[in-house]
């Protein structure tokens, strides 16, 4: 066993530097196939709220479906309509897909481990900002760009409305969801998402103390997210399948891995800044009860969507402005009170 | 629009909706599904519904309790067919004591212009025609839906005193001429 104090300070850094690297990797491959499991979960649960089975056919339990649907989409034809705007159509799916995955550069999986052999301290995020939790509010929001240059790019009216429609929708639940998440930064004095974290160590967390911040956090966040009931851009219902509706085979595939990683997004924050992120009892390691946490958070976002319509886009719009905006600046007023 | 809308003020209502009752409640019945049996028929691979006795099939000839064939070759159902798709050929059968019975030779329907109406059925003086309750008819060849009488004698999969109305374990078998789904009567299972 060697020590790496005595090793070269060049080979240190190169060390740290393919630490960062194998990290970044390993963190996009997962967020990349995240949607196979997310989509057969989606439509089990479905499924199973229907009375129905879901996928069965393909594979054990159709638990290759996913898979299919994969290859169905890689290999399908990639269809640019003539009218459409080549460029913006061509790069939306990227516009959209890029600023989620960014976002995890700063979320923290748990504490730090140690490697074994090289006796190296491993930390579980790719690097710890101090104004972690604004980074991720803001680079999320960016997300939406994506879709409003689909939908602007597709050149046809229901894309146009779905991405008008996820633009107004943006700008009025970011503000709530926001706000809601200075309530938790107040708590733990600090933007940095692992402070946050170990401020509620213990079973101090936050949706203990902050209730009202973790319901407008969680109707924001699904707003967010474009889900039932607040699913306005991509309302099959009325718009076809919205701001995506031109989109074919890969870029299509591009808009579903944008939204699955984006819910898998607010289901982390959901769990760091309210459920105490890898705080839990100690007989499971720290990760496996993130893991679980977000899991359950993900499925509540199903079982909702199979659950409620949607609402009319004036409700949205009311909710957003009229209850959830001023209730989340009373929540910071009266958490700002209690902590003086 | 929500201008001329009564508000209800009432404690109660503004319970209900400060803590989301109606929503909550709307997730518990969803959640209870989810644990329910689902209703989903595998057809065929695993399970096929069995039909109601009065189910019109493929047809079946019915043999009595020594064995022999219940027609008489009298050719009513040929004659009541609508779309004649039924060919009968009476012979004399002398191998039985006494009196020569009248027998059909060839007894052959051809499904390809049977619409199932079932009047060949009500024709039949002896009972020995019968709608049975095979349904699953898909060949590979046009010879093949010329069922004869040697096809037709042979007993069908669900008994002709099976109630039926159930769905029952099954197995979808295929072969050059087609396909059929095996019933196993021994599993069935009612999901009402």
């Amino acid at each position: 066993m060697f020590d790496l104090i005595n090793m070269n300070p060049m080979l240190v850094t190169f060390l740290e530097v393919l630490l960062i690297c194998v990290k970044v990797v390993v963190v996009s491959l997962i967020l990349f196939m995240l949607p196979l499991p997310l989509t057969y979960m989606e439509r089990k649960v479905a499924g199973h709220i229907q009375v129905r089975l879901g996928p069965f056919r393909t594979g054990p339990h159709g638990l290759l479906q996913p898979f299919a649907d994969m290859i169905k989409l890689i290999f399908k034809e990639d269809v640019v309509p003539a009218k459409a705007d080549q460029f913006l159509f061509k790069i939306a799916p990227i516009v959209a897909m890029v600023p989620v995955f960014t976002v995890y550069a700063t979320v923290p999986f748990g504490e730090s481990v140690t490697i074994p052999f090289i006796n190296k301290e491993l930390t579980l995020y790719i690097s710890d900002m101090n104004v972690g939790i604004l980074y991720v509010l803001g680079i999320a929001g960016l997300s939406v760009y994506g879709m409003i240059l689909a939908g602007w790019a597709s050149n046809s009216k229901y894309p146009m409305l779905g991405g008008l429609r996820s633009s107004a929708q943006m700008i009025s639940y970011e503000l709530a969801l926001s706000l809601a998440a200075v309530g938790v930064v107040m708590m733990a004095n600090s933007l940095s998402l692992v402070d946050i974290v170990r401020g509620q160590y213990d079973w101090h967390w936050n949706i203990i103390y902050q209730p009202v911040g973790f319901f407008i956090f969680l109707i924001a966040g699904i707003a967010e997210i474009n889900r039932i009931p607040f699913d306005m851009p991509e309302d099959e219902g009325t718009l076809g399948a919205g701001y995506h509706a031109e989109y074919s085979a890969m870029r299509f595939a591009f808009f579903m891995l944008t939204e699955y990683v984006a819910m898998v997004t607010i289901s982390t924050l959901g769990v760091i800044m309210f459920f105490g992120g890898w705080d839990g009892p100690s007989f499971l390691p720290g990760i496996v009860w993130f893991v679980l946490k977000v899991a359950a958070f993900i499925y509540f976002f199903m079982w909702a969507r199979f659950t409620f319509p949607r609402y009319r886009f004036d409700q949205l719009m009311t909710i957003g402005w009229k209850i959830l905006l001023p209730l989340a600046l009373l929540n910071i007023l009266i958490t700002g009170l209690v902590i003086i | 629009m929500s201008s001329n809308r009564k508000s209800d003020f009432s404690v109660k209502n503004i319970l209900k909706k400060v803590l989301f009752i109606d929503l909550i409640q709307g997730l518990v019945v969803t959640f209870g599904y989810t644990f329910t049996k689902t209703i989903t028929m595998r057809y065929p691979d695993e399970e096929t519904w069995i039909p109601y006795q009065r189910f019109r099939g493929l047809h079946t000839l019915n043999r009595n309790k020594e064995g022999k064939e219940l027609c008489v070759g009298c050719e009513l159902c040929a004659k009541s067919c609508p779309t004649q798709c039924i060919t009968v050929v009476p012979m004399e059968d002398k191998t039985g004591k006494g009196i020569a019975d009248r027998v059909a030779a060839r007894w052959e329907i051809n499904l390809l212009r049977c619409m199932f109406c079932g009047l060949c059925e009500d024709a039949c003086p002896t009972e020995a025609l019968k709608l049975g309750r095979q349904y699953e008819l898909a060949g590979k060849s046009m010879q093949r839906q010329l069922r004869s009488k040697e096809e037709l004698l042979a007993p069908q999969a669900v008994p002709a005193d099976f109630e039926g109305g159930v769905i029952v374990k099954a197995r979808l078998e295929r072969d050059e001429e087609g396909m059929i789904v095996k019933p196993d009567m021994s599993v069935q299972k009612r999901w009402w």
